[in-house]
């Protein structure tokens, strides 16, 4: 299935027959192949399926951290599909914050120095850094941990900065790779507590998890199988529900 | 026996995967080698040529010279009587007149030493020809280094003050140094046609060769009694002068000796700056290895293994390196050990002694093995686990420059963030660089004292032949030689970073910074380290000259010069580490983030 599924709100995101091979010949790999997707402000969507399928791939392809190989691709109403990469990098500053399963903090950095990290470098003055920082630094619940480096923190923690960092320049969308994929039921939990809050404040949300419980909390559930979208399914319990109800978990 | 396959499989097969590392390495110890031996080969050359010249010209052992005083007129029968009445004396020939005389032909104009000779050869010092007849009427012969330095040869014109001359002949003679060391240079002429030039009797001095009956004593016979009899004349009519077989000898070998002084000390920095690249790149090399270290020791492979073969491939590559660097050092040497043409025919390659190649040897597998050996010892002691996870060092935090650098543009943010995780590659880079600096500074003094002498002898100095100039340019090829290496340290240390950063950096692209960003940042990392060495390379140079017997207080050289040299090492470094950073800029930072 290709076609897209349209919720309210304006496209943050809007993907039309999006594919990325890599090798040639043989060796030829699709990893997404003919995929079209529209993925409105506000919106939540969980991109599940089993290892390998190509919803990584088509998560960097949403964020411009790759070039699809045919296909076109807009970002906040910007074609980003052939956007020579400068300008592509200045865009994404404001408009995509991304989410790592390994979380990729910077070792040397303390919380709170990787969490301005993004907003120095889209050009933010010291100060005003260092104060948005401690804002999200207090709304992931680790105000106590700003000093602490990486080494220092619990992988939940961890998680918890690496979206406090993902949001540091208040992004249109937050794009998450496996965001629970390293952690146990207890961190799993605090992180999708933290989704569900981005959620409620209409933070336009992309998940791609193999987990279920994470896929539950989205308003929109995609399947994906060899690089193509194979189902789609539209939750209607989102917000509605408590998040232990959804996910199973205890809080 | 097992064991030893392995490892020459496993070296082997890391040097065909990584055959660019691997020649830049033994290009960086072949350089280091070839100084080196040339710096040994030069050793006491000059003995052997010396020698043949003075058997084949019956080389005099003590040469007097008199010339007269402004007004008088020397009178040789008296003057030179003191040495002849000693009874020391078995030989001598002269006392030949002489004068100094203006040579002039199309583009020369110096000054010369003319001396008239008998037709006859004489039983002390008859010059020996290299080239054409002896003197004739209107016929002169020159001395070899003269004529090399001047471009004539027979058949040649030339005007000696206003007469007209041919070019009769080239001669060597152990009578005296070769031109440029002997200054003016000599002309043979016939005596009638010496005494021609002359404007006034008054004008012409003498010189009288001696052979003793103890050479080996000569320093007795110049600096005793009768050297000082002759010294001491009782009017002061003229000037007197006496040269030993040995000063002679003793200044040939200077020239010698200088370039061997330039050599051996220029192929110690060159060990040093090969030392700083080679462990920056074997650095780099183990980070990119940690993995495959991993594996070895997950299919059994001991400590003592996987250490043996990160030592093994350094050392065949050491060696290698080695071997060529002593052939290439044999073949160049006889091009530095030709003093000139002064002395008889071209001298034989100099012997390398046995010990000069083990000396060689041991310094290219001393650097190889220094370099290797923190990194072969790391190699052999991390967990198999942590290895197969091939985590980065963890990277140093220096807090002040973190927050220092968050008030900096981007790119200085990014390159000084750079610089403060790996602080000791940064040192290697800059101390690589202050070498190369200072070895610039070092040449650029020497240049400028050159030219002040020049400038103040220019009626003697003549062409490329001059002691001054070749020491000169033996000093800037090496001192290019070693901005070339530590260039190419800059560039391995901005690939290590770039290979050591590709998280960090594939990160901030994925927070918004610019390819241009981190590739400047990258740049901006070796910057820093650049700057740094630059001033310090300056008075380093300075202390380096002063050290190696330069004056400064005769001829420091202009500040400018010294200045300019800050911006031109930093706009070296950012040229040579644009490559390596535009490629560690631009890679894909989804390839990289999904690899974690």
């Amino acid at each position: 299935m290709t076609e897209p599924i349209l919720a309210g709100g304006e496209p943050i995101l809007a993907a039309r027959t999006l594919s990325k091979e890599y090798g040639t010949a043989s060796a030829l790999v699709r990893a997404v192949d003919d995929v079209s997707l529209t993925v409105n402000q506000g919106e939540s969507v969980a991109i599940v399926g089993p290892s390998g399928c190509g919803k990584s791939t088509l998560l960097y392809l949403l964020g411009g951290l790759e070039r699809p190989t045919a296909g076109t691709l807009a970002l906040d109403s910007q074609p980003i599909h052939d956007m020579p990469e400068s300008r592509l990098a200045r865009l994404r500053r404001h408009a995509v914050g991304f989410v790592f399963q390994a979380f990729h903090l910077v070792d040397e950095l303390t919380a709170l120095e990787n969490i301005e990290l993004p907003a120095l470098l889209a050009g933010a003055s010291p100060s005003a850094a260092r104060e948005r920082a401690r804002d999200l630094l207090e709304q992931v619940d680790l105000s106590d941990r700003a000093a602490h480096l990486p080494s220092a923190l619990s992988g939940g923690q961890r998680q918890r900065v690496a979206i406090a960092r993902a949001l540091a320049n208040r992004p249109r969308v937050v794009l998450a790779d496996e965001p629970t994929g390293n952690l146990d039921s207890a961190a799993t939990t605090d992180v999708l507590r933290l989704f569900d809050q981005l959620r409620t404040a209409g933070q336009t949300l992309v998940v791609v998890t193999h987990d279920s419980r994470v896929a539950a909390t989205a308003d929109r559930l995609i399947s994906m199988r060899d690089g193509a979208f194979v189902d789609e399914t539209r939750l209607t319990g989102g917000s509605a529900r408590s998040l232990t109800e959804i996910t199973g978990l205890e809080a | 026996m097992g064991r030893i396959l392995l490892i020459w499989r496993l070296v082997l097969g890391d040097i065909r995967r990584r055959p660019v590392q691997a020649a830049m390495l033994v290009l960086m110890i072949v350089t280091t080698t070839t100084t080196l031996t040339l710096g040994l080969a030069l050793h006491k050359v000059t003995d052997s040529p010396f020698a043949r010249t003075r058997a084949a010209t019956r080389g005099p052992d003590v040469v007097a010279q008199i010339a007269p005083q402004s007004g008088a007129v020397a009178r040789p029968a008296t003057q030179f009587a003191s040495l002849l009445r000693s009874g020391q004396v078995t030989a001598i020939s002269g006392p030949y007149p002489f004068s100094i005389a203006s040579l002039t032909a199309p583009g020369i104009d110096i000054l010369a030493q003319a001396e008239g000779r008998d037709l006859a050869p004489a039983k002390l010092d008859q010059p020996a020809l290299t080239e054409g007849s002896w003197v004739r009427p209107g016929g002169a012969v020159l001395e070899s280094g003269f004529a090399a330095s001047l471009g004539l040869k027979p058949g040649d014109a030339i005007h000696l003050n206003g007469h007209r001359f041919t070019v009769a002949g080239v001669a060597v003679s152990a009578a005296q140094c070769f031109y440029p060391v002997t200054k003016p240079g000599v002309i043979w002429l016939t005596r009638t046609d010496a005494e021609r030039l002359a404007p006034r009797a008054q004008a012409l001095g003498y010189v009288l060769n001696l052979k003793l009956a103890h050479p080996e004593a000569v320093e007795d016979f110049a600096f005793g009694p009768i050297g000082n009899a002759f010294f001491n004349q009782p009017s002061n009519e003229v000037v007197t002068s006496l040269q030993t077989w040995l000063d002679i000898r003793h200044e040939d070998f200077q020239v010698i000796s200088v370039d061997e002084k330039g050599l051996l000390i220029s192929s110690s920095l060159l060990a040093l700056v090969a030392l700083a690249t080679i462990a920056v790149v074997v650095g780099a090399r183990m980070t990119e290895q940690t993995r495959r270290v991993g594996l070895l020791k997950a299919v059994g492979a001991t400590p003592w293994l996987v250490a043996a073969v990160v030592l093994a491939e350094h050392l065949l590559l050491a060696l290698l390196a080695a071997v060529a660097g002593v052939a290439a050092g044999k073949l160049l040497a006889p091009l530095l050990t030709d003093p000139g043409a002064g002395l008889l025919g071209s001298p034989p390659a100099p012997p390398l002694p046995a010990t000069a190649i083990l000396i060689v040897v041991a310094v290219a597998v001393a650097v190889a093995v220094t370099a290797t050996l923190v990194p072969a010892v790391r190699a052999a002691r991390v967990s198999t686990i942590r290895a197969l996870a091939d985590p980065a060092h963890p990277p140093r935090r220096r807090p002040w420059l973190i927050a220092l650098s968050a008030r900096l543009p981007v790119p200085l943010l990014f390159g000084l963030r750079l610089l403060a995780r790996r602080p000791r590659r940064a040192a290697l880079t800059a101390a690589s660089l202050t070498i190369a600096v200072a070895m610039l500074v070092a040449a650029l003094s020497l240049q400028h004292r050159i030219d002040v002498h020049d400038q103040t002898n220019a009626g003697y100095l003549v062409g490329s032949g001059s002691v001054a100039d070749r020491v000169s340019h033996l000093v800037y090829l090496l001192s290019g030689i070693l901005v070339v290496l530590a260039g190419v340290t800059a560039m391995f240390t901005t690939w290590a970073t770039a290979i050591d950063a590709q998280r960090p950096t594939a990160l901030a692209r994925a927070l918004g910074a610019t390819p241009r960003q981190v590739g400047v940042g990258l740049t901006a990392a070796q910057l820093i380290p650049g700057l740094i060495a630059a001033c310090l390379g300056i008075p380093v140079g300075l202390g380096l000259y002063q050290a190696a017997g330069g004056h400064l207080h005769e001829a420091s050289p202009p500040l400018l010069w010294l200045l300019a040299l800050i911006p031109g090492t930093l706009i070296v470094v950012a040229a040579l580490t644009a490559i390596p950073a535009r490629l560690g800029a631009t890679r894909s930072p989804a390839e990289v983030l999904r690899s974690d």
